[in-house]
């Protein structure tokens, strides 16, 4: 079964005729080519796919394509502005939040949810937010500090 | 990564819409959050040609303060149950057994339906297609032995939802909605203690909403065990409720989950009325292990789920008496 | 005074490939556009062991839109990343020897497609007896997995350095205890993948892979296929981390170049995250006999250990991980007599490899306890009986090992002041601990696997008309951020500016080969190397500079950036107008650069005397704070202090996110990661049952940098990647123990072993007390 489903993705209007068991992964990597989303495991264990769904983290391995018809899909693809990169994606890549970059999208996309609805966390709050994100590499302390450091105040001061 | 079988997708607008469809077909699914059905469709664990999309239902989405008590829709998310301030404030043991579900992204979609209703678990069952033909398939799903119980005639899938022991201990009433009409039940004997039929509902039958009564004096929490504090399915998850009389016990509910095929709300605790906190301790340590049926479902063994649900129990009364 | 001296070496800069990675542009294996390409599947053995009798794939081939369908009958040529022991096929031939193993593959126009022609594929085998634990396999009258290894032994180890007899003879005290470490596997985030296209015009292949040794993946690839190596050219795009579980050619890779050819056509495969546990190759599961001898104060006098390895029913780099365990006893502390034997045996489970800190962890965590329970016992603080054993450097180890820089003194100093160790220890509440490990590694195994006279590494930097400096190097970044260090590296020397630097690695029509990222081994020597060419361009540079200048080579500085002449800075030169100095005449410039370990570095004379060899070690002290919840059996990592001498770090940036990671999967399997089999099936193959740590358990990682300065490393730096990991289990062990008085000697410390072994305690406490009563009321 397919069906027309019209949504936006990173700001375009999309219609396009998706199968039914489309996941919004696959949708995102084999119809548009956005491949910056990864796929991690077999399914709701790791977080690598995180995107925003109207503003909010979601798995797109475990969402399907047709159920976010009319909805707002933002990636990491969305993030730079101008070419420039966004607060979160520069301090994960200053503070070396990301090593091999594979966990990064998800996470910092995951990372932005939480920036959007609350703009100073607390490390226990950032440490919440990304309980679904597994990383590989960095045993997240830079991450934790990249999230800090996206949401520092110029001054400086950080909640801990 | 496993692709999710052909199937159907259903939009209905109203529970009359959605029950009606889901009759109309033997393999039809209703679809919540999908985070436990999605990832089981995955893994080959549920044959299906309808997914009935439960998110554009209004009624199942509806939460709040309902005669003296609470109403909940099957629909609302976990994170939403998770920070209703009256949810928090009369029935923590509810608020912190739906914070504690899996990971963040998970609960933003996740429902209270879909958690009450989550598909039971065995290390056996919960495996890859390819896995499961190799080990000869189990009773839960293809085959015709139990690998938990080698002679059993019964399948020992444990059920892992977090909410229902919490909503079980505060007398939760499910409301049904069915081809025939709507009725309603204690939450407690929506379960059977059998790995595949776990659910007393008819095929074509959908949990709408539960219902909570005033919490009255009772003070509630939600423990649970796992290996990892997020992710993980509980090993075993406790909620107690207590109304304190004084230095004694006014009322004691206890329930599990993670425990066997069914969330178990421990029997016989009126026993336990009257007496002071450290008597009531022991007759409950004993009471709970009379009715403690753990098998080895779990890649963590029964005897350990057992000693764990024991130390919970424990601590969540020594703590709720100590609020 | 070099004016731009520390403008690479030093500096903590980004990643130079790490924009790509937070935007989403990074290309690994999976994210190649390849709409032409099949789905490539391969079908996996059910049974543990046995002989194939029958194969039959004709129903899957008669399958509309199956391409190509291959067998074992695809490739009679055994590979392995040892020359001497390959025995391993891409797809089984004549016999299964682990649930899971390829034994058929298919490309199909869609994955659909390829799914269904798996279901078709009929496998008949006679079962044999199968065996999942050593002493199984090891038993009298087993059927052996490979008819050459009597006793299903891979590899037996027996060595004896010093005199062990008399070393224990002198000790005061002598204790010996077994350890038992879970199988664990690196989990790498990104799931593997393949993608290769054959062209039948040409007769060539491109292989586009995950690997960390594209070098062998290439040699590997000829031998399978026959293919002459010219014709084959292998790519290696970002990798989502390695850990060491692809610093071996896997079989799916070989499988993949096998359908791309019998397809005609460019085949994808990406595996599942089952299928990455079934692949494996991780940290076997071991048990270590260790014996200590101990002087009253705490010197050693002698230590003999018994290690068996389980190592699934393929070779792999079985001969160098079992001899690492024994060979890295020394090199750490200064022991006078040391005996090994290692056992390391074949089993019908996946076949391990080789995991961050390569043969050392379990060694290390089994020989570090026993210190510690000795240490106690003799009443010595546990950091002053390691200071008790120090080495001094340069020194040579009594099984050929030189050590030429040595700051495990230091980082001692540094977490026993970072931890407060000396206020804390002995101190905290029940239930609270503090544990320390010690822990060493190699910057590069000394000798290269294959030897073929070639340098150890080559660099090559190419400059032309856009004065832009081109590094093309064959080092494989996998997210340890190797490209980063070369950078540094070559910007150190040339004192550039960053922006006039690329980094093109891993093509092999482009790059110099490199033998690959493993055994820490690209910081040192692809390092080395990466000097060397920016030395030799420099030199180009400076000539050109002084033809351009008019004076010579002698009284040119070179500024980086401006090139001048010394004393007169009035006569100076752009780069740029230096570089067109340079091409004159020549046209583009390549400067090479090679590093070669010397043979005196490469090892004792002994057998197996290369493995273990380098020509620098890292050293790491790492304390561990705990809580314990006794009732529970539950373990928190509360907080890490880790100091690592990893020589001159380059990159302090980097070094200390390659120790936290370190530590961090060193805690991991100490407390919850383990691979478990039922009647040899995988049990618990995804990320939902093999417990990698979540961020919200995990602690906070102290990294403090000791920078020993290493006489050969490149400015002085050694490696930082493994060497941390192995310190951690022992760390967190002795904190428990520091915590509630019992020492574990099995990992990991599950909440369900924890509690089983305190059950213990207690009913033999209880026996205890029942047996000697008077004692009981005498001593109260």
């Amino acid at each position: 079964m397919k069906s027309l489903v019209r949504l936006r993705v990173n700001g375009i209007a999309r219609e396009d005729a998706v199968p039914d068991n489309l996941l919004l992964l696959d949708y995102l990597r084999e119809t548009l080519y956005l491949t910056g989303t990864k796929q991690g495991c077999d399914g709701g264990e790791c977080g690598a796919c995180t995107v925003l769904v109207d503003g909010k983290p979601r798995l797109s391995c475990l969402t399907l394509t047709a159920a976010v018809a009319g909805r707002e899909v933002e990636t990491i693809e969305s993030l730079a502005r101008n070419g420039r990169l966004s607060r979160l994606q520069q301090a994960f890549h200053e503070k070396l939040g990301a090593q091999c970059g594979y966990c990064t999208p998800g996470m910092i996309m995951a990372a932005e949810g939480l920036l959007r609805k609350n703009a100073s966390p607390s490390v226990a709050e950032i440490r919440a937010a990304l309980a679904g994100n597994l990383c590989r590499c960095t045993g997240y302390v830079k991450i934790v500090e990249s999230v800090q450091a996206a949401c520092a105040p110029p001054n400086g001061v950080t909640r801990t | 990564m496993e692709p999710l079988p052909d199937f159907q997708l259903l939009k209905p607008r109203s529970v009359a819409e959605a029950v009606t469809a889901r009759a109309a077909s033997a393999h039809a699914r209703f679809l919540a959050g999908g985070t436990d059905l999605l990832a089981n469709l995955r893994s080959g664990l549920i044959e299906v040609d309808t997914l009935i999309d439960l998110g554009a239902i209004p009624e199942l989405h509806r939460l709040g303060a309902h005669a003296d008590g609470i109403r909940i829709g099957a629909g609302v998310t976990l994170e939403e149950l998770a920070a209703h301030p009256q949810v928090a404030r009369d029935y923590p043991a509810l608020a912190q057994a739906a914070a504690g579900v899996a990971g963040p992204t998970h609960r933003a979609v996740a429902t209270v339906g879909g958690n009450l209703c989550l598909d039971t678990r065995c290390r056996f069952y919960n495996q890859s297609e390819w896995w499961r033909a190799g080990n000869q398939h189990c009773l839960k799903l293809a085959g015709d032995t139990c690998r938990v119980a080698l002679k059993a005639d019964r399948c020992y899938a444990a059920f892992s939802g977090d909410l229902a022991p919490a909503l079980m201990v505060h007398g939760a009433i499910a409301e049904i909605a069915g081809a025939q009409g709507r009725r309603e039940l204690p939450l407690g004997e929506l379960y059977t203690d059998e790995g595949r039929a776990y659910l007393n509902l008819a095929p074509h039958e959908l949990l709408v909403a539960l219902r909570l009564p005033a919490a009255g004096g009772l003070r509630s929490g939600y423990e649970k065990i796992r290996i990892r504090a997020a992710i993980d399915f509980p090993l075993t998850g406790v909620a107690v409720a207590l109304r304190r009389d004084g230095e004694r016990v006014g009322e004691l509910c206890v329930a599990a989950t993670g425990t066997e095929s069914r969330p178990l709300r421990f029997a016989g605790l009126e026993v336990l009325q009257g007496m002071t906190r450290d008597a009531a301790l022991v007759t409950l340590d004993k009471l709970i292990r009379k009715q403690l049926g753990m098998m080895e479902t779990h890649l963590v063994s029964a005897g350990y789920r057992r000693r764990a649900t024991l130390v919970v129990a424990k601590r969540l009364v020594q703590r709720l008496f100590a609020a | 005074m070099n004016p731009f001296k520390h403008k690479g070496a030093g500096q903590r800069i980004p990643l130079v490939d790490g924009i790509e990675k937070v935007t989403g542009r990074a290309r690994y294996t999976a994210d190649l556009f390849a709409p032409d390409a099949y789905v490539g599947r391969i079908f996996r053995s059910p049974y543990a062991h046995g002989d194939i009798l029958r194969l039959d794939v004709s129903e899957a081939r008669a399958l509309p839109g199956v391409i190509a369908i291959i067998t074992g009958e695809a490739c009679d040529q055994p590979y392995g990343v040892l020359p001497i022991a390959q025995n391993e096929f891409p797809l089984a031939r004549g016999k299964v020897r682990y649930i899971g193993e390829p034994v058929a593959a298919v490309a199909a126009i869609d994955d659909a497609t390829a799914r269904e022609a798996l279901k078709r594929i009929r496998l008949e085998v006679r079962e044999l007896p199968a065996y999942f634990e050593p002493e199984a396999a090891r038993a009298a009258g087993a059927v052996l997995l490979h008819d050459n290894r009597a006793g299903n032994l891979e590899r037996e180890v027996h060595h004896e350095f010093g005199d062990v007899a008399a070393g224990f003879a002198a000790a005061d005290l002598v204790r010996e205890e077994t350890y038992r470490c879970a199988e664990v596997v690196h989990a790498q985030m990104e799931p593997h993948a393949a993608m290769a296209a054959y062209d039948a015009e040409r007769d060539h292949l491109t292989m586009h892979s995950v690997t960390q040794v594209p070098y062998y993946v290439h040699l590997t690839l000829a031998r399978c296929l026959g293919m002459d190596a010219a014709r084959i050219r292998v790519i290696k795009p970002f990798v989502g981390g390695g850990f060491g579980a692809r610093v071996e050619v896997l079989n799916f890779e070989m499988v993949c170049g096998l359908l791309a050819r019998a397809a005609r056509g460019t085949v994808r495969m990406t595996l599942s995250r089952e299928e990455n546990f079934l692949t494996h190759r991780g940290r076997p599961q071991s048990h270590t006999r260790v014996k200590i001898g101990m002087r009253r104060d705490g010197v050693i006098t002698a230590c003999a250990m018994e290690m068996t390895q389980r190592g699934g029913a393929y070779g792999g780099y079985g001969i160098v991980t079992i001899l690492y365990s024994g060979a890295l006893l020394s090199g750490i502390y200064a022991i006078p007599a040391v005996k090994y034997d290692g056992y390391r045996v074949y089993t019908n489970t996946p076949p391990c490899g080789a995991m961050r800190g390569h043969g050392t962890v379990n060694a290390r965590h089994a020989f570090e306890s026993l210190l510690d329970t000795m240490a106690k016992e003799l009443g010595l603080d546990p950091i002053e009986v390691r200071r008790r054993n120090l080495l001094r450097a340069p020194t040579e180890t009594i099984n050929g090992l030189k050590v030429m820089s040595y700051g495990l003194p230091q980082c001692l100093d540094a977490v026993e002041g970072a931890s407060g160790w000396r206020d804390r220890i002995g101190r905290l509440p029940k239930g609270r601990g503090l544990g320390i490990g010690c822990s060493h590694f190699v910057s590069g195994s000394a000798k290269p696997i294959h030897f073929t006279g070639e340098p150890h590494a080559t660099i090559i930097l190419k400059l032309d008309f856009d004065a832009a400096i081109t590094i093309l190097t064959g080092a494989a970044d996998i997210g340890q951020g190797s490209s980063t260090i070369l950078t540094q590296a070559v910007i150190e020397v040339l004192g550039v500016d960053y922006a006039r630097i690329r980094v093109i690695a891993n093509d092999s029509a482009i790059t110099p080969k490199d033998n690959g990222s493993y055994s820490s081994r690209v910081t040192f020597m692809v390092g080395n190397a990466a000097v060397q060419a920016a030395e030799n361009l420099k030199k180009i540079l400076v000539e050109a500079a002084a033809r351009r200048l008019q004076a010579a080579p002698e009284s040119i500085n070179c500024m980086g950036e401006i090139y001048c002449v010394h004393g007169d800075s009035n006569r100076s030169a752009s780069f740029n107008d230096v570089v067109a100095e340079a091409l004159k005449g020549t046209g583009t410039i390549t400067a090479k650069g090679t590093f070669t370990c010397p043979v005196e570095f490469q090892g004792g004379k002994h057998k197996g005397g290369a493995v273990g060899s380098t020509m620098g070690f890292s050293y790491t002290a790492t304390v561990a704070e705990v809580s314990v919840d006794e009732e529970l059996g539950t373990v928190k990592v509360e907080k890490v202090w880790s100091a690592m001498d990893c020589g001159r770090a380059i990159n302090p940036l980097s070094v200390e996110g390659q120790v936290q990671g370190s530590v961090w999967m060193g805690m991991g399997q100490s407390l919850s990661e383990e691979t478990r089999y039922e009647d040899g099936r995988h049990i618990d193959a995804s990320l939902l049952e093999y417990h990698v740590p979540t961020i919200v358990e995990s602690p906070d990682v102290e990294v403090h940098i000791v920078e020993s300065i290493d006489p050969n490393g490149p400015f002085g730096a050694k490696e930082a990647s493994e060497g941390a990991l192995a310190s951690m289990p022992a760390a967190v062990v002795a904190a428990v123990e520091n915590a509630i008085g019992v020492r574990f000697t099995e990992l990991p410390l599950t909440p369900e072993r924890v509690l089983k072994v305190l059950a213990d305690r207690k009913r033999r406490e209880a026996r205890r007390r029942r047996a000697e009563p008077a004692y009981e009321e005498g001593a109260a």
